[in-house]
């Protein structure tokens, strides 16, 4: 059923109270806003810190990443998302060789700004070999509608129209490498990858490989505009 | 002339929640069930996908998953010196239709009866005197206690997987749950929701007040869960298209994630959607149901045989079903006598709206039909009534499920209806208001009740069902006094403005105000005076029981799903235990 | 000018294209782009120029935000008229119709096409000798929109209140829905009031109490590069 929020279609006794008292400040945590600073973070893209290595050694300056999909593209990819996976891999939520010690080594504010540029840039795609058209198709169709005899709905449903994202904590998939998707599935399905237990984990664990596979296949050829980037997201900076 | 069918063991008018569980469960014990849905076939794939689904036009102003007033709707007057008029579009209460029924699209909320309300009239007089009820209201004791019905209810909720905090388990308070609820065996199947930011500022706001706020009970899950039937569903991800809309996710329990697929694999159940039930047959004496006829999506009339009929077709179709058989005596409130048709109520909503600066982001739109934070301290018999001089209650919320514009655009009291003004007060309000709830009982009264409507008909020719209603004086007391406390809360919770309206006459059909029409057929011991026995077996022809709120002989506080789901296991027990061993009443008077 | 008394329907649509007003402050369009002349299907040019200065009153632009007639209202009124609603799609239709109380509804024998092409042209004829309402100043418009408001008049038997209170909620809808249906072109009303639109997954940040979510809004209707495909004829039920 719904609110009842209309006082001006009833006879409302309508209490006007001007309270001094303290609006819930304390619970939005957005206090001294320091805004990321998104040229800074192409700097430590492209230079590192003192240290950490480059993130375009692996990621590319544009953010493009490689062909071989060992390392994510993360172009245009939303600002909080980008943060939030470093923050997981500072506290241990999320492991991983090298992302955890790099991670590790930046301070929130840097984090913040590295988000800030990759999320502000676009990029073109490297060639890729295509796909079976028939497993794309197959992943077209779990993208969209899911799997009804197993209980799991279309990605899209989250992942945004074709996968193109929803932030700010939903992650595009659209464009984004086979290899990388696949095997990010792979990890939950296998609880080795350990963040949103309640959702990629239960939905990872009810597809077979040939499932994962197809959905990979789709969203690697999807090529769409990505999401306007949300560089001004105050809040990528409070994880 | 109407072509006769092979007999089965069961036919149910009507496949939504009861019809389904019914259905479901009598095929397993080895019966030949024939499910008869008057809507057409729909499961999550391919017919409740998003984005399509999340379209507020086309599914919560158009109502494109209610049913269709071009064939079939409902008389209503506020008395007897009225005419009833047809309701022409759907308003102020929305039934459902097609397989699965309203529970496809209800909200999940999910809340047990309290034991006094199933003895009503003997707890209120115990405590406050045998003079204090209105003596226009009709309140009675059920004839089926709380403690019976607990082991149902617990049922109910393991189908569903609710998600909830217990408050009092086997006598013993919890913390974080209820402690006015009445016991439960265990806890909730799922934790609770996650609780929005609406939420936690009621939950702050009440608790200041020495109130005790719990997460409300959600049929929406908290996390994926798999049922006793081996269905999985799915935990929901607050997308604020919850009542109204079905879910893409498998995320809230519904006929078809939570039983559905188990009844239609087994070779005993038979579906027949777009299949309008038009009547019950009873054979010569009048007394014995011998099957139903029913015309197809073609205009075709069929007899279908059955030992059992099964009427599960929603309250209020389930009433105007009796009434079209010719089963029971039709309820005059001139004289008071007759069973079908009386006690029909329904529930006395108001709301309160609490408008905050423009940097306090509400975000309503991020919210499940049940992921509220709900106080129980005015609900029911929760208070001393003795000073106010009005039964029952209501439980205050900030409940808000959805932020969606056409239809939820708060704006403070003075603001223009239309125009610039207008604009800006939406523009600068829809983001920064939390919306409380006051839902409280209704009382049946003597004037208050179904029956047929003289002139305007179905598509079929058959006479629609008439409903005459207005809210008891003893009703508009009790929400001028709970919206008033919820007033205090809005206070406390920090909005520049709060304003509060409880609820008026004359009952209106243009203002939604919940689907949760009940009574008609009740429940009683005095075969006179209500429909069905406290196994829901109707008096009038032992082979026919009537399940759903139509068995309520009063509406408490509380939204009635989860009672209705209690009453559905309840009576099935004693079909499957009593009736089927040893047919006939299985109540003697 | 078509003669008074044609109906619609008897005219080709290309006699009835009417292009929209010139809007006063212009949509602020993902692309850029401006508005886009609208093709009438139901409202002949009368009746088309009424709404469109009617809605404009309704929900007026500003130096902030569009109103409805930027936003396509009169587009979303047109063809929700000249569709499956417009017939009295879910209205139960059968008499006899009596007059009944406030609380009992609507209670006329019009379908809503009928209703509004009924009452516009009582409105219409009472207004020729005068001056027409799309040459009223605002000041003038509003006064004659609160007289309709306020009941009394009857427009060829519909109560002008009934028509007032239609028109008001067709142009809410028309500026709230989904730019699938024509109105709410590019999502403007969401933009104004921050609601995200059709893709909605918010797990992840709905105990993220008091964020600000600024994403652009997205539409059912819309693929991966953020066009919107318009479909204003869907009908209101599961097909």
């Amino acid at each position: 059923m719904s609110q009842f929020v209309q006082p001006n279609s009833v006879a409302a006794t309508a209490i006007v109270v001007a309270l001094c008292l303290t609006a819930p400040g304390h619970v939005l945590a957005q206090s001294s806003t320091r805004q990321p600073d998104a040229k800074r973070g192409a700097v430590i893209a492209a230079q590192g810190t003192a240290q950490v290595p480059a993130c375009a050694q692996c990621h590319a300056f544009s953010g493009a990443s490689d062909s071989s999909g060992t390392f994510p593209r993360i172009a245009g990819q939303s600002a909080y998302y980008l943060a939030k996976q470093m923050h997981d891999y500072t506290s241990s939520a999320r492991a991983n060789p090298i992302m955890s010690p790099i991670s590790k080594a930046l301070s929130a504010d840097e984090i913040a700004d590295v988000s800030a540029y990759y999320a502000s840039v676009d990029s073109q795609f490297p060639p890729l070999a295509t796909a079976d058209a028939a497993i794309v198709e197959k992943g077209k169709q779990l993208a969209r509608v899911g799997d009804a005899a197993r209980a799991v709905q279309g990605c899209n449903n989250c992942h945004g129209p074709d996968g193109a994202g929803a932030t700010p904590a939903i992650p595009y998939l659209a464009g984004q490498y086979a290899q990388y998707i696949s095997s990010q599935l792979q990890m939950w399905k296998r609880g080795f990858r350990n963040t949103s237990p309640e959702s990629m984990a239960p939905i990872a664990k009810q597809l077979d490989d040939q499932q994962i596979a197809a959905i990979a296949a789709y969203y690697q050829q999807v090529r769409g505009q990505q999401e306007v980037p949300d560089a001004t997201d105050a809040s990528a900076a409070k994880r | 002339m109407a072509e006769r069918l092979k007999p089965v063991d069961v036919v149910t008018v009507g496949v939504g929640l009861t019809g389904a569980i019914m259905g479901k469960e009598l095929a397993a014990a080895g019966l030949k069930v024939v499910g008869l849905e008057r809507g057409p076939a729909r499961d999550t794939v391919p017919d409740f996908q998003s984005p399509t689904i999340h379209d507020e036009l086309r599914f919560a102003v158009r109502k494109a998953l209610m049913q269709d007033n071009v064939k079939e709707t409902v008389t209503v007057r506020n008395s007897v010196d009225q005419t009833a008029l047809p309701m022409r579009r759907w308003i102020g209460f929305l039934p459902g239709t097609g397989l699965g029924g309203a529970a496809v699209h209800w909200n999940g909320q999910t809340y047990r009866f309290q034991p006094s309300d199933f003895i009503y009239r003997t707890h209120l007089e115990q405590r406050y005197g045998k003079s204090f009820i209105d003596p226009e209201l009709t309140v009675r004791d059920w004839g089926v206690t709380y403690d019976e019905l607990e082991p149902h209810y617990d049922r109910f909720e393991y189908l569903c997987g609710t998600s909830g905090k217990a408050g009092n388990i086997k006598g013993q308070i919890r913390p974080g749950g209820n402690p006015f609820e009445g016991f439960r065996s265990r806890e909730y199947p799922t934790p609770p929701m996650k609780e929005p930011y609406y939420g936690a500022l009621f939950r702050k706001g009440a608790e200041s007040l020495g109130y005790h706020p719990f997460p409300q009970p959600a049929s929406t899950l908290s996390q994926p869960y798999t049922n006793p039937e081996g269905l999985t569903l799915q935990q929901c991800v607050f997308c604020g298209f919850c009542e109204r809309f079905a879910c893409e996710h498998f995320a809230k329990a519904s006929p078809q994630t939570i039983v559905l697929p188990v009844a239609l694999k087994n070779p005993n159940y038979e579906l027949r959607t777009n299949c309008q039930v038009l009547r019950v047959n009873l054979d010569s004496t009048g007394k014995k149901a011998t099957g139903v006829t029913y015309v197809d999506a073609g205009g075709r009339e069929f007899e279908q045989p059955a030992d059992i009929v099964l009427i599960t077709a929603y309250a209020l179709n389930n009433v105007r079903l009796l009434l079209n058989s010719g089963i029971g005596r039709q309820y005059d409130p001139r004289t008071g006598e007759g069973a079908v048709g009386r006690n029909y109520a329904y529930q006395t909503v108001s709301g309160v709206s609490v408008f905050y600066d423009s940097d306090v982001n509400i975000n309503p739109f991020m919210a499940s039909g049940s992921s509220g934070t709900v106080i129980d301290d005015f609900s029911g018999d929760n208070f001393d009534h003795g000073p106010h001089g009005f039964i029952g209650g209501a439980y205050v919320g900030a409940i808000m499920t959805n932020g969606r514009p056409i239809e939820f655009h708060p704006t403070p009291p003075g603001t223009p209806a239309w125009g610039l003004g207008w604009k800006q007060a939406v523009a600068r309000h829809y983001n920064h208001t939390v919306a409380l709830t006051v839902h409280g009982s209704s009382h049946p009264s003597r004037g208050n009740y179904l029956d047929l409507d003289p002139t305007y008909k179905d598509a079929w020719g058959l006479p629609l069902l008439r409903m005459t209603f207005e809210f008891p004086d003893n009703d508009i007391r009790m929400s001028s006094y709970v919206t008033e406390k919820t007033v205090e809360i809005g206070r406390i919770m920090g909005g520049r403005i709060v304003a509060g309206a409880p609820r008026k006459k004359p009952y209106t059909t243009t203002v939604y105000q919940t689907t949760h029409n009940t009574g008609g057929a009740i429940m009683g011991d005095d075969p006179t005076t209500s429909v069905v026995n406290r196994y829901l077996q109707c008096w009038d022809a032992s082979n026919v029981f009537v399940v759903g709120a139509s068995a309520f002989a009063h509406n408490a506080s509380y939204n009635p799903t989860d009672t209705v789901g209690a009453l559905t296991y309840w009576a099935l027990d004693a079909i499957k235990n009593k009736y089927l061993k040893s047919p006939g009443p299985l109540v003697q008077t | 000018m078509l003669p008074v008394g044609l109906a619609s329907d008897e005219a080709p649509a290309h006699e009835l294209q009417h292009v929209a007003a010139v809007p006063i402050a212009p949509a602020a369009t993902r692309s850029g782009a401006p508005a886009q002349p609208v093709t009438y299907l139901f409202l002949n040019s009368e009746e088309a120029a009424f709404i469109e200065a009617a809605v404009a009153r309704l929900i007026p632009a500003d130096e902030q935000w569009p109103g409805a007639r930027e936003a396509g209202v009169p587009n979303y009124i047109d063809k929700q008229l000249g569709g499956a609603w417009g017939a009295g799609e879910r209205l139960y239709r059968g008499g006899p119709w009596q007059k009944g109380t406030p609380s009992q509804g609507y209670q006329l024998p019009f379908t809503p096409a009928e209703l509004f092409r009924t009452a516009i042209a009582a409105i219409n004829g009472e207004l020729r000798a005068a001056t027409p309402f799309a040459d009223m100043r605002s000041d003038e418009q509003d006064a004659y929109l609160r007289s309709l408001e306020a009941g009394g008049k009857d427009l060829g038997g519909v109560a002008s209140n009934v028509f007032f209170a239609t028109l008001w909620e067709c142009t809410v809808e028309g500026f709230f829905s989904d730019p699938v249906y024509g109105g709410n072109r590019d999502m403007v009303a969401w933009r104004m009031i921050g609601f995200p639109g059709a893709y909605a997954s918010y797990y992840e940040v709905v105990d993220r109490h008091g964020i600000k979510i600024d994403r652009a809004p997205t539409s059912l209707a819309e693929d991966v590069h953020g066009h919107v495909h318009v479909h204003p004829a869907i009908p209101a039920r599961l097909p």
